[in-house]
């Protein structure tokens, strides 16, 4: 090992070839622990951030079935409200009716932060409204009043929710469904067809 | 010799700069306070979640409103401030839920409670596309009528999230403080 092939220090020591080699690796180490130090720190708040948002759409075709927070879902109806006379002319209600069998009970864990939804082509979203309501002559449940009616494997629900949309979003828009134990994940059905 | 006294500069520096950004370290709460979407009165003011554009204020001694079928007066040793605006979501059905009158004198007034059952106080649900309304009715000094900021936000306590400041501009006084143009008595009515 000559002298000229050793490198001088901040101190003015010299460093082995064996401590250079160690200075490279753990210089090339931060390449790795940086990003991966960010990563495990963001982990939570990814997590958390992607909880809470409907993300990624799962598509389920008109008439079929879809397995989500283990239960089977199925768009039953779409349709617009018409001929309310509070309601001004340019907006329309719009009820959706879902039938769920349930598989596993345990709703209030699997549903919880059950949101239904409407989504348009522009990407615009409506939650249920509590501007309108209608009177009910069937069973039907709301998401949330679902999650309390203590049903049992095998039972079919009927959920309905009504919205208040723009004339203009109706000739687009599609129901949607997200619960807490599979966001990102949200159902995105197909619009009924005749 | 030379060596030394540099060290002591550099240490006194360190210090300076270590109590410098002590000094002026943000507070948490200013680290994650609402962003402000600043306008004035007439403007169509973007937030994140909802546009807003107030359309008028109104002053007034006395406010008259209906409840559970009984006619209510509220009266005031303040004055009354009634400001109506047009809501809107921006792309998803939203909330506005705090608004507060700011006078200039920095005093805040959040909405008052005694007249939070009239039609279109808040919180108001808003649906895109679907024009809204809110009817926000403050109980204030008259001291704080002229130069007031309007701030407006989808939650209670909003961190890091836009919060509406309109200007609501000058209003004369008159000579007993009160705004110049206050009604003697407003009807908080169903339609506004």
């Amino acid at each position: 090992m000559s002298i000229a092939a050793q490198r001088t220090d901040e101190t003015g020591g010299q460093r082995t070839p064996a401590e250079r080699r160690w200075w490279l690796r753990s210089l090339l180490a931060l390449i790795v622990l940086i990003p991966a130090a960010l990563a495990v720190m963001s982990y939570d708040s990814v997590r958390e951030f992607l909880g809470n948002r409907d993300f990624f759409a799962k598509e389920v075709a008109w008439g079929s079935k879809a397995r989500f927070g283990g239960s089977d879902w199925q768009l039953t109806d779409l349709r617009a409200a018409l001929g309310r006379a509070d309601i001004p002319p340019e907006v329309v209600p719009v009820l959706v009716d879902l039938t769920v069998t349930v598989g596993e009970t345990d709703l209030q864990t699997l549903w919880l932060g059950c949101k239904v939804m409407l989504v348009d082509a522009a990407g615009r979203r409506w939650l249920p409204t509590a501007a309108v309501s209608f009177r009910q002559t069937d069973d039907a449940k709301t998401c949330i009043s679902a999650i309390f009616s203590s049903a049992r494997s095998g039972d079919v629900l009927k959920i309905r929710e009504t919205f208040l949309v723009p004339k203009d979003a109706t000739a687009t828009i599609r129901p949607a469904i997200g619960v807490a134990s599979e966001r990102p994940t949200f159902l995105l059905f197909e619009r009924p067809r005749d | 010799m030379m060596r030394r006294v540099a060290n002591i500069a550099v240490l006194l520096v360190a210090a300076f700069l270590c109590y410098g950004m002590q000094t002026t370290t943000p507070h948490y709460a200013d680290l994650t306070a609402p962003i402000p979407v600043y306008g004035k009165i007439q403007d169509t003011i973007l937030t994140r979640t909802f546009d807003i554009a107030v359309d008028k204020v109104v002053f007034a001694r006395t406010l008259k409103f209906d409840q559970f079928g009984k006619q209510n007066l509220l009266t005031s040793g303040g004055v009354w401030a009634i400001v109506t605006a047009r809501l809107d979501a921006a792309d998803r059905s939203a909330m506005v839920a705090a608004a507060t009158w700011q006078g200039p004198d920095r005093l805040n007034y959040r909405t008052s409670e005694r007249a939070s059952s009239a039609a279109g106080a808040l919180p108001i649900a808003l649906d895109p596309g679907v024009p809204g309304r809110t009817r926000l009715v403050f109980e204030i000094l008259p001291s704080q009528v002229s130069g007031a900021t309007l701030l407006v936000s989808g939650k209670l306590a909003g961190p890091l999230d836009s919060e509406a400041r309109i200007a609501l501009g000058s209003v004369a006084t008159q000579p007993n403080g009160l705004p110049e143009g206050v009604t003697e008595t407003y009807e908080l009515g169903d339609t506004f």
